[in-house]
């Protein structure tokens, strides 16, 4: 048995942790081996023996032992305990049986009264081990606590390390039910220990510590019955740390301020019994007033909340205290101006407001809450009198009246009575404000109850449906109403946009009918009285004249938001305001309305669009009406009716201007598709349509046996052969494209084919947008399905019937065609491809080229775009051999290069013939066509030719990668990712070495023209595409500037004036990614910008002309001012002076752009000295 | 801060909105609820496509709603402009602008001769501001005076001659300030002194 010695010895002599616990494991291994016989156990506890003897005779020898002398001894003691303790825990816990365990927790027991100074770790920890043992009988608890207790004033001496270990000790012990019952039995309610605990643990600061000791105060106040006196005790142990706060380390511990403050509050608000205690305590710290700061303001606050919220039995914890926490908070909201603060403290009365209700499973009684609201409603109604306090009392008041569905049935009429009271006589016009905001928030209050009733108690719901709401309906004709009459020079906007606000959360108001049906609060006729005023609001404009300053936007705002919630429910509402919308619109001449009246129609029509169809309408009954048919689009289709009927409002415009009116009328169709297609996406999300995938209904042949007036039908009451379908079913949505189908292809038919005056080109653009959105939120078989590749071309009419062809067709109406192409997917538009087919005839349509403008023109080339970039071909379709586009492409190289050949192309055609062309070849660049790179030579050749068509070609090569805005992924194009860097690598590339200046007079010309074509491919790419060639590009952007003038562009020379822009413009963004590659040329460019400024500066007569100039000039400033912040000053010294001197006398430009950019530019010069 | 530190410690502060400024009334703006999709359907040109050609008036019709050509309008300087250039400086005492607190008024900036008469924009022009303090025992007048004048002379074109002086009968002192201010020796002396320099330099930062 002498190897426990032995190890014992080992383990004092070790200083490796690892080393220690192998030997306490063999040591525990040897008890194990003999079965924890007395004599091993005995032996292993003698074998520490030699240390403790001495420790013993150091005691005795002396008291004050000086700790040089003993520390050692000190050290080598603990460590021959720490041996015991740690076999302890490496033993197997069956093992000792119960009296050995006794016997263990009596030594190390007597550790806490004899050896403070070395036994303490080792035992706590020893202890803890025991505690888990098989052989732990309850009473050994007992005895532990005890004997830790004799620690007394020495255990604030231990290092914090040592305390952590006594804390997890007492808390296992008292989470311990049988040690609990075993402490209660013994000591009563007097509760000993606790008192013992407390005074052994009272000035613990360590934060880890407390953590611990924050988590044991509530077990003793919730696990054992306390006599007043220790409950007192116990407060104090926890109420003396409050507010309390942690004081930053630089080591980090790991806990944090808020962590401490929860504890602190858990051990408040643990038991009711310590609530005669917590409340007037929190009460009184919170009545210091400004002595404390707003963080431990909050902190009261929210332990008041928690102690409100978690003490049981509320009739005896809460209700006692309600007065006097009442009594204090008021103050906080009255004359409070945190709002932190503000919100906390309301927070509270909720809270109490709640508690005081009962739980979701059982109600209090209700004196309990009436009686908590009476006190708040006899402090708060003179306020409410008082302008100063208006609005602090109503939020107050507020709060309390609407934390709940049982407050609200219960004191709301009370609260809108004191309200009303005080709008009869209000004391200023912000009064007034204050009050209607109260109202409106208390209504939009009851709103929420209504709408979250079902998470409540079962009584609340039975509650609202026997709520009686005669006050808030009265509200109408008693405030809101009289207020809005009363409109006089002191009611200002505020109190207007407050009437607006109230009257839509009246009308919104729904109630319970007694069979559990939904309704609305307020009746037919105050719900159509709402309407109709708010309608007045938005109509009047169209009848007062540009010097009638009495619309005032921001009450009409309101007026269209109010509008937009109240005919979501009450849905008769939105057809009056059509109604009466349409018949003050008809009511005018439209052929030369002034442009202030436009303005109002703009407005009007635009808020009809807005209110009726930026929400799907829900169906809720009228409270006195059987239920009604309803129908979800029933909005969007009435609107729809009634522009249909409305167009054209100007049947014979002369000019572009007097067409506005009816291309009004469309953008008031197109709005509202586009505020329902987002209602939809809210409601239903974006994937709405993938449920569909699989249908292929032709919906466009179903339409042909429909009347014209179909939509008018359909408002009808009599629709009901159309299936019904709920607002929440999201088959609204495509109900909702084929009724926008249905418009598109009416209005494709009326522009085609019907009476051709209304149609401006204007008019034509909007509906083919309008097209566009449909057509592109249809998915791909319903596009093939309807066949809307071929409508395109045939606007809707059979094969037959536009036997005339497109061609045909006034000029702008292109822009219809072009509306339904941009909005296909490529995978529907095959069957045009086929060789020789639709999109091959019209690609190469050269026909009357000659005398189209070029607006038309573009459009035209546009619809190429569009063609060139959606082609499909290969396998499967329509076009196997995938020759279709090579064709075009061909045949446009062909057309460019015997145009610019042949000297006789007038420029003015070649420029039509060009544009088309581009646009063509541009469509394909998106799709990265590999049949583009054919065309390379040809273009390349053609830029170099002389006569003025090289030079058109030059000029717009860069519309190949201009970014072209129908060509999106929105619109279902193919634009590859890298499609400017492979168009930028095969058209502009080449050039750079065959543009470089090399004083031959015969490639100068040809240089010059390639150095044009550069830029206009490199202006339309972003930096990173070119930024390997900066080297090259700098040189040639310095050349363009120097060599050309832009002043000169009169003199016929169109093409340098735009060159020079380019050219400015590209600097600017190099100077802004890479100014490095500028260094070198510093003083050429600051050389060329003044240069070109001064020539800029020159009179121009023509408009464009001198727009370009000022435009240059904006450039050069802007160019030049911004050197200055990207380079070293040493490199700008030289040329600080010129430069200073030039931008002062540009401060004085005849443009106030320029000016504005050149002060600029100053200040950054200014500050380079020389 | 205490209050005596102030020679005004409760100037009447007028917000931005009340500063006269250039009227930017311009068509029809909309701003409401219902504007949201704007852009798409009131375009200011009818058609929105790409196009080729840089001259975007082929796609309006109204020429007054061509922004573009705003820039090519001559607009030589006018009061409201120096207006514009001043009303910005920061008040050396209180967080807020000159513009805020009335010492720099739009009324009281003249130039000759006016901008209407000007046809060459080389022409000899004199600016004339005159300051109006808050109180008129205001130590910090000539402060003011001399930013208001570095200002200008920062800004404008060399062919402009600045007088900076004191409205008459708004300074107890005005002979006095209005004297520094309109001697260049002393003002190129004051600008010399780094702590003065310091204050302009922070009541022109807050100028765009």
């Amino acid at each position: 048995m002498s190897n426990f010695k032995d190890w014992a010895l080992q383990y004092v002599l070790s200083d490796d942790e690892t080393a220690q616990s192998e030997i306490a494991k063999k040591a525990a291994k040897e008890i194990e081996n003999t079965r924890a016989s007395s004599a091993s156990v005995g032996s292993w506890a003698a074998s520490i023996q030699p240390w403790i003897t001495i420790t013993k005779q150091d005691d005795d020898n002396s008291d004050d032992d000086d700790d040089d002398s003993g520390s050692g001894d000190i050290i080598a003691r603990a460590k021959a305990l720490s041996f015991l303790a740690d076999t302890l825990e490496a033993l197997d816990k069956s093992l000792l049986r119960p009296e050995q365990v006794n016997m263990v927790v009596g030594f190390f027991g007597a550790m806490f009264s004899y050896d403070h100074k070395a036994g303490i770790t080792a035992s706590a920890k020893a202890l803890r081990q025991l505690y888990t043992m098989k052989g732990f009988k309850p009473a050994v608890g007992v005895k532990m606590i005890e004997e830790v207790c004799k620690l007394k004033e020495d255990f604030k001496l231990q290092t914090a390390a040592t305390r952590l270990e006594i804390y997890e000790l007492f808390l296992s012990l008292t989470q311990d039910q049988s040690v609990n019952n075993e402490l209660q039995d013994k000591y009563g309610t007097s509760g000993g220990f606790i008192v013992d605990i407390l005074q052994l643990c009272q000035n613990e600061r360590d934060p880890r510590n407390l953590m611990l000791w924050f988590k044991q105060l509530p077990i003793f106040l919730t696990e054992y019955l306390t006599s007043d006196q220790v409950t007192e005790e116990i407060f104090k142990a926890f109420s003396a740390y409050f507010p309390i706060t942690l004081r930053n380390s630089a080591t980090p511990i790991g806990i944090t301020a808020d962590d401490l403050k929860n504890a602190v509050r858990a051990c408040f608000a643990s038991h009711h019994k310590v609530a005669k205690l917590a409340f007037p305590f929190l009460v009184g710290k919170l009545d210091q007033g400004d002595a404390i700061t707003v963080s431990v303001k909050l902190d009261i606050l929210k332990t008041i909340k928690a102690c409100v919220e978690q003490y049981d039995n509320p009739q005896a914890s809460v209700v006692l205290y309600v007065n006097k926490i009442w009594n204090s908070l008021k103050y906080e909201v009255r004359n409070g101006e945190v709002k932190e603060t503000i919100d906390a403290t309301l927070e509270v009365l909720r809270a109490i407001a709640n508690r005081l209700d009962g739980t979701k499973t059982q109600k209090f009684d209700v004196s309990l809450l009436k009686n908590y609201i009476d006190i708040v409603v006899d402090d708060c109604r003179d306020d409410l009198a008082n302008p100063t306090y208006t609005k602090q009392a109503g939020l107050l008041l507020m709060t309390v009246i609407t934390t709940n569905t049982r407050a609200f049935t219960l004191e709301s009429a009370a609260f809108v009575d004191i309200i009303r009271k005080n709008l009869r006589q209000p004391k200023s016009p912000s009064h007034t404000k204050d009050l209607l905001l109260l109202l409106n928030s208390t209504l939009k209050s009851r709103a929420d109850l209504f709408k979250n009733r079902k998470q409540g108690h079962p009584e609340d719901e039975e509650a609202l449906k026997t709520e009686s709401s005669a006050h808030l309906v009265a509200l109408y004709h008693d405030v809101y109403l009289p207020t809005w009459a009363s409109k006089s020079e002191e009611t200002t906007s505020e109190v207007l946009k407050q009437v607006v606000q109230g009257l839509a959360l009246l009308a919104t108001q729904q109630t319970l009918r007694p069979d559990g049906q939904i309704s609305l609060l307020a009746s037919r006729s105050v719900c159509s009285e709402i309407c109709s005023l708010l309608t007045h609001t938005l109509t009047k404009g169209l009848a007062l004249s540009q010097n009638d300053n009495s619309a005032d936007t921001a009450v009409e705002d309101e007026a269209v938001l109010a509008l937009q919630s109240v005919v979501a429910t009450y849905t008769d509402g939105y057809a009056e305001l059509v109604d009466r919308a349409k018949v003050e619109i008809e009511k005018r001449d439209w052929t030369s309305p002034s442009k202030y009246t436009l303005n109002a129609l703009q407005d009007i029509l635009s808020r009809l669009a807005f209110i009726g169809c930026s929400r799907i309408p829900l169906n809720i009954a009228l409270d006195d009406e059987p239920p009604k048919s309803f129908k979800p689009l029933q909005h969007f289709i009435k609107l729809a009716a009634s522009m249909q009927d409305l167009f054209p409002l100007s049947p014979l415009p002369t000019s572009e201007k007097e067409s506005l009116a009816n291309s009004y009328v469309i953008s008031a169709l197109h709005g509202a598709m586009l505020h329902f297609r987002d209602a939809c996406f809210e409601k239903f999300g974006h994937k709405v349509l993938e449920a569909y995938s699989g249908s292929d209904r032709n919906w466009i042949e179903d339409f042909q046996g429909l009347p014209k007036n179909w939509l008018h039908q359909l408002q009808g009451e009599n629709g009901s052969s159309e299936v019904v379908i709920k607002e929440d079913d999201p088959e609204v949505y495509r109900e909702f494209l084929r009724i926008s189908l249905f418009i598109v292809r009416h209005l494709y038919r009326e522009a085609a084919y019907g009476k051709q005056a209304p149609w401006s080109e204007r008019v034509f653009a909007q509906v083919a947008n309008l097209a566009a959105l449909v057509v592109r939120s249809l998915e791909e078989n319903l596009q093939k399905s309807c066949n809307l590749a071929q409508n395109a071309f045939n606007f809707f009419f059979s094969q037959d019937l536009s036997s005339s062809g497109p061609s045909s067709l006034a000029p702008f109406r292109k822009l219809l065609i072009l509306g339904i192409l941009q909005g296909l997917r490529p995978a529907a538009m095959t069957e045009l491809y086929a060789p020789q087919g639709i999109a091959e005839t019209f690609m190469c349509d050269t026909s009357r080229m000659a005398t189209v403008l070029l607006a038309v023109g573009e459009i035209r080339g546009t619809i190429c775009a569009v063609l060139a970039n959606k082609y499909k071909g290969g396998q499967s379709t329509f076009d196997p051999e995938s020759e279709t586009m090579k064709r075009v492409l061909s045949f446009w190289g062909e057309q460019l290069k015997t145009a610019i050949n042949t000297d006789n192309t007038d420029p003015a055609i070649f420029e039509v013939y060009n544009t088309v062309a581009m646009h063509t070849i541009a469509g394909a660049c998106g799709r990265q066509d590999k049949n583009v790179l054919s065309l390379v030579p040809i273009l390349h050749e053609a830029i170099a030719s002389p006569g003025p068509n090289g030079a058109i070609v030059a000029r717009t090569i860069g519309g190949l990668i201009k970014t072209n805005e129908l060509l999106t992924s929105e619109n279902h194009a193919v634009v590859k990712r890298f499609y400017k860097q492979w168009a930028y690598t095969h058209f502009a590339k080449p050039l750079y070495d065959l543009a470089l200046p090399t004083g031959d007079e015969d490639t100068a010309f040809a240089a010059g023209r390639y150095t044009i074509a550069i830029l206009s491919l490199v202006s339309n790419c972003p930096f990173e595409v070119y930024q390997e060639d900066l080297p090259a590009l700098v040189r040639l952007l310095i050349t363009a500037l120097n060599n050309n003038s832009c002043a000169s562009a009169s003199n016929g020379g169109d093409i340098t004036q735009p060159q020079v822009a380019t050219s400015l413009e590209v600097l600017v963004e190099i100077l802004s990614h890479e100014p490095e590659a500028l260094m070198g040329h510093l003083k050429a460019i600051i050389t060329a910008g003044m240069k070109t400024y001064e020539e800029a500066a020159a009179q121009n007569t023509n408009k464009v002309l001198a727009r370009n100039l000022a435009a240059a000039r904006k450039l050069t400033l802007q160019l030049l001012g911004a050197i200055p912040k990207k380079f070293e000053e040493r490199h700008l010294l030289p040329y600080a002076l010129p430069m200073q001197r030039m931008l002062a006398m540009a401060s004085g430009d005849k443009s106030r752009e320029a000016r504005k950019v050149a002060l600029l530019a100053r200040e950054n010069w200014a500050k380079i000295s020389a | 801060m205490a209050k005596s530190d102030f020679d005004n410690a409760n100037p009447t502060v007028l917000s931005v909105s009340q500063l006269p400024s250039r009227s930017q009334v311009k068509g029809h703006v909309r701003k409401g609820p219902d504007s949201k999709y704007d852009h798409i359907l009131f375009p200011k040109q009818w058609w929105a496509g790409s196009s080729l050609n840089s001259d975007p008036s082929v796609w309006t019709s109204d020429e007054d709603e061509d922004d573009d050509l705003a820039l090519a309008t001559e607009e030589p300087i006018d009061e409201q402009e120096i207006y514009d250039l001043l009303s910005t400086i920061s008040d050396p005492e209180h967080p807020v602008t000159l513009g805020q607190i009335a010492v720099v008024r739009l009324d009281d900036i003249h130039l000759s001769p006016s901008p209407a008469e000007r046809l060459d924009p080389n022409t000899l022009t004199n600016v004339e501001v005159d300051l109006t303090p808050t109180v008129n025992h205001c130590s910090l007048a000539t402060v003011i005076g001399l930013a208001v004048r570095v200002r200008l002379e920062n800004a404008l074109p060399p062919n402009y001659r600045i007088i900076v002086r004191m409205k008459d009968g708004s300074h107890a002192q005005d002979d006095q300030v209005n004297k520094q201010l309109g001697d260049k020796e002393r003002v190129a002396a004051a600008l010399e002194n780094d702590t003065l320099k310091g204050i302009i330099e922070k009541m022109l930062e807050t100028c765009v």
